[in-house]
């Protein structure tokens, strides 16, 4: 069953076009993240289904009912704001009390449902005290018990960890997904953090300049891009400029200023398309250039040399760069049992299996 | 050791310039105060004996009790009107006006720097133009309004700025309608900027005298006049009196406002 429906959503502010022509459908009980920079129409998007925004064309749906007109306070979905916007007058307890009171529920009954669901947050104890006490993560805690007690049909989540240093939006990331899973409920999750959006979601949408760009399991964007511009935003990549020579099926084979590269790709673009290998650092593996010890092995049947130029340790892995051609860097991750300085001769190679074509935007 | 002499001298003279700065502003109304338990038959300082004589006769006073009991009632009216309606167009021009917004605001707050005179003069020559409030309490009423509007809108205004809206969409997502989200979000979050601009404006009428001078009438004769009028037959310690009575309402309303607004309400509804 859809939970939400957007149907060729589109909101102006006056000549600027923030969202353009949104289709986008919602299961029950579905994470999905809203992914994209700042100024992609994603909070926008997000506003017109709470009710904030009307849509200047197009409908919302939720579940069965057309809410395009609909005020905000009738809709029922739980909404944590990016700066929580707990009410600074109230404690947290009345703060989370707050929307069951204005659904008139019985006093008791809302005692009932304000402990049980601060037990859920883990904020028992922390009734009384009134927002300016509480730290960020308590706050953000606070914010998600008050959209949650109301038991809406969907729960909208705009930036909700942005607030937080990274250790705690770390943990708090797995904290949402399990807290959505027991509920049960339908949730956008908007963010321009990628690998929370990857961490967290069925499903991810990307958007950029108002319009979606690809939807699908974070794996799907992650491998399979469909362009440049989502393959870049998500997570970090190398972009070979290749010229399709021959497909089979998902096979292909390209030409490039490398020589020749095997790898995958989507349907539609056939023999003599323009566009790009994508191949994330970490699947690049280097070797020294004396033995050829990566040819052959797992797949690796695409070879170059290069350079190193640079090399950054993080630790678990080492970031290098490697100029294999004229204008060519390429960004490589590896383990750091095999270093390599900056002037090396190194040997560069990547299995045909994680390479995948991306066409370029005018084909 | 250059350093160290010269800043002691800064501090003497920063320490002396706050004493003397007390002392020009506190030295009148200390002034007032010990001339109104003077036991001599003239306003003058230094007193001659303690004595409540002059407490006795402002009690005893018709006229100045009745004055006295009609400006704190126009006061409260005033007070009233001016609140809401200051607090209303805080909220529209703040929020709603767009293209004439700066037009509004400066007509709101217009009878702050017209001479209140010549307010009071274009109203008296109106009243009498269209033939309404020439009588009664009207006309005071009006003016006064006119004269506090522009505190309660400024104040409000101020608070307004520094009000997040996300709270107001907050509880509209939880289910609140616009009336109930302004009663139970907007309006205890502002509480603090909307009683401090009630509180001025009722000073501000309650010491209100050009106007009054104009469009006081028999039986509406606020008690600034009503002094003015005694001032220039008889200069005893009664005006003294209604001074005192003057400082400690203005203190009473001081304190009121910290009691009911509190330092910590002036952080409520701040954008993060």
């Amino acid at each position: 069953m859809t939970a939400i429906s957007l149907r060729s959503v589109v909101k102006q502010f006056g000549d600027v076009t923030a969202v353009d022509h949104l289709d986008l459908d919602l299961a029950e009980g579905e994470l999905i993240a809203f992914l994209g920079p700042s100024g992609c129409g994603k909070t926008t998007t997000l506003r017109m289904i709470a009710g904030f925004e009307m849509p200047t064309a197009g409908q919302i749906w939720l579940g069965e009912e057309d809410v395009t007109w609909l005020s905000a306070e009738k809709r029922n979905c739980g909404m944590v704001f990016q700066n929580y916007a707990l009410f600074p007058h109230l404690t947290v307890y009345r703060n989370i009390a707050f929307g069951l009171e204005m659904r008139r529920v019985p006093r008791n009954e809302i005692a009932r449902r304000v402990r049980s669901v601060l037990e859920k947050v883990q904020l028992h104890g922390l009734e009384e005290r009134y927002p300016r006490q509480l730290s960020g993560g308590q706050q953000q805690r606070t914010a998600l018990a008050r959209a949650l007690v109301i038991n809406p049909n969907v729960l909208l989540l705009d930036e909700p960890l942005a607030n937080l240093d990274a250790k705690l939006r770390e943990e708090m990331r797995f904290y949402i997904r399990t807290l959505q899973q027991e509920f049960g409920i339908t949730t956008i999750y908007v963010t321009h953090d990628q690998s929370e959006a990857l961490v967290l979601a069925d499903r991810v949408a990307v958007m950029m300049g108002g319009m979606l760009q690809q939807i699908g399991t974070p794996e799907d964007l992650y491998r399979r891009p469909e362009t440049a511009k989502v393959a870049d935003f998500v997570g970090l990549v190398n972009l070979i400029p290749v010229r399709m020579k021959e497909r089979c099926g998902a096979a292909i084979a390209c030409e490039s200023t490398l020589g020749p590269l095997e790898g995958r790709g989507p349907d539609g673009p056939g023999a003599e398309a323009e566009g790009w290998l994508s191949v994330r650092p970490e699947n690049l593996h280097l070797s020294g250039t004396d033995g050829a010890a990566a040819s052959g092995t797992d797949g690796t049947v695409n070879q170059m040399r290069g350079v190193v130029r640079e090399r950054a340790y993080l630790g678990s892995l080492i970031d290098y760069r490697v100029e294999v051609g004229p204008a060519l860097t390429l960004r490589i991750q590896g383990g750091a049992e095999a270093p390599y300085h900056a002037g090396d001769a190194v040997a560069v190679g990547f299995a045909s299996a994680d390479a995948w074509f991306v066409p370029s935007e005018e084909g | 050791m250059h350093r160290s002499i010269g800043s002691r001298v800064g501090r003497v003279a920063y320490g002396t310039l706050i004493v003397l700065l007390y002392a020009f502003l506190l030295l009148p109304i200390a002034i007032v105060v010990i001339a109104s338990f003077n036991s001599g038959n003239y306003l003058r300082f230094p007193p001659q004996g303690f004595s409540l004589r002059w407490f006795r006769h402002f009690g005893e006073t018709a006229s100045f009790t009745r004055s006295f009991f009609f400006s704190l009632r126009l006061a409260a009216v005033v007070t009233v009107i001016a609140t809401g309606i200051g607090t209303a167009a805080a909220l529209y021009v703040t929020r709603t006006a767009k293209r004439y917004r700066e037009f509004l605001r400066v007509l709101m707050i217009a009878p702050l720097p017209v001479p209140a005179i010549i307010t009071g003069v274009a109203l008296l020559i109106f009243f009498y133009a269209i033939h309404v409030g020439t009588h009664g309490a009207f006309g005071l009423v009006v003016g006064h309004t006119l004269i506090c509007l522009p505190y309660v809108f400024l104040i409000v205004s101020t608070v307004l700025a520094n009000f997040d809206r996300t709270l107001e969409e907050a509880a509209r997502n939880l289910g609140a309608g616009p009336w109930t989200t302004f009663r139970r979000v907007t309006l205890p979050i502002i509480k603090g900027g909307v009683i401090s601009g009630a509180v001025f404006a009722f000073i501000t009428s309650y010491d209100e005298f050009s106007i009054s001078l104009l469009l006081g009438g028999v039986g509406t004769t606020p008690l600034p006049i009503q002094l003015f009028d005694y001032l220039r037959f008889s200069f005893d310690p009664t005006a003294a009196v209604a001074g005192v009575i003057s400082i400690v309402m203005a203190m009473l309303a001081v304190l009121v406002t910290e009691r009911l607004v509190g330092l910590e309400s002036l952080y409520y509804g701040r954008r993060s």
